[in-house]
């Protein structure tokens, strides 16, 4: 089973665990069966309408799976998914 | 409740003032209790934005990638990000809001002619409209 490390500040929602294993031959089944398991996770990673929501990124070991084949990426035994956040932002000019 | 050691808060507070007048960005690591959070590292990052940083920053997924391997490495927690806001108050501005992140803790130094001045911390929730303050605690001397 492919294995999903888990960040910190959602390991309240997946029985404290840094990591799981779930089974699955792509992205999407991997991350469909670990959040079946932890429906409080998917809230987490998942908008209501079923998409990842906008600021996470899901890497395959060093990959980013959006320059795979997105949730259909193929997934062996051995591999390694992790959630990863998009994070930017600055002030902008918006006030001195 | 997060606090910041005097370690990290140097190197956090020296990378704002080296960075300026540009914004710096990093990770904040250490470990979480029942009192809150405490930073015992913190991990400067590339600020990847393409445009002018001065009022932009931007972090590379595969950099935090990297923090969170570093903090399971050395058994510590990724528990948040930082960066500065030159000229500028440490608040938590829209563009901050619009490509927040609600699992970590953000805090914003403001750096006020090349200085650090203040800082604040920020928890953003998952819809990116609303921040709430965190209390933050930082060695003062």
């Amino acid at each position: 089973m492919a294995k999903i490390l888990i960040p910190t500040p959602l390991r309240q929602y997946a029985d404290k665990k840094d990591s799981l294993e779930a089974p699955g031959s792509t992205v999407g089944e991997v991350l469909a069966a670990a959040t079946a398991q932890h429906p409080d996770l998917r809230k987490q990673i998942y908008t209501e309408e079923g998409k990842l929501r906008s600021f996470v990124n899901v890497y395959l070991n060093d990959e980013d799976i959006r320059y795979l084949d997105k949730d259909k990426t193929a997934v062996g035994a051995n591999d390694t998914l992790s959630i990863v956040p998009s994070i930017a932002g600055g002030w902008a000019g918006e006030r001195a | 409740m997060i606090e910041i050691e005097l370690q990290p808060w140097q190197q956090m507070t020296a990378h704002a003032e080296a960075t300026y007048p540009n914004e710096c960005c990093g990770a904040m690591l250490g470990s979480t209790d029942e009192n809150g959070k405490t930073v015992t590292v913190a991990l400067a990052l590339d600020n990847a934005s393409t445009g002018s940083q001065r009022a932009r920053y931007e972090l590379r997924p595969e950099d935090l990638l990297k923090a969170d391997r570093e903090a399971r490495s050395r058994k510590l927690e990724l528990i948040g990000i930082y960066h500065s806001h030159p000229d500028c108050d440490a608040y938590f501005s829209e563009t901050d809001l619009k490509n927040s992140c609600p699992w970590y803790s953000f805090v914003v130094l403001s750096v006020q002619r090349g200085r650090f001045d203040h800082a604040n911390c920020w928890l953003p929730d998952a819809e990116q409209t609303h921040a709430e303050k965190e209390e933050l605690s930082w060695p003062k001397s």
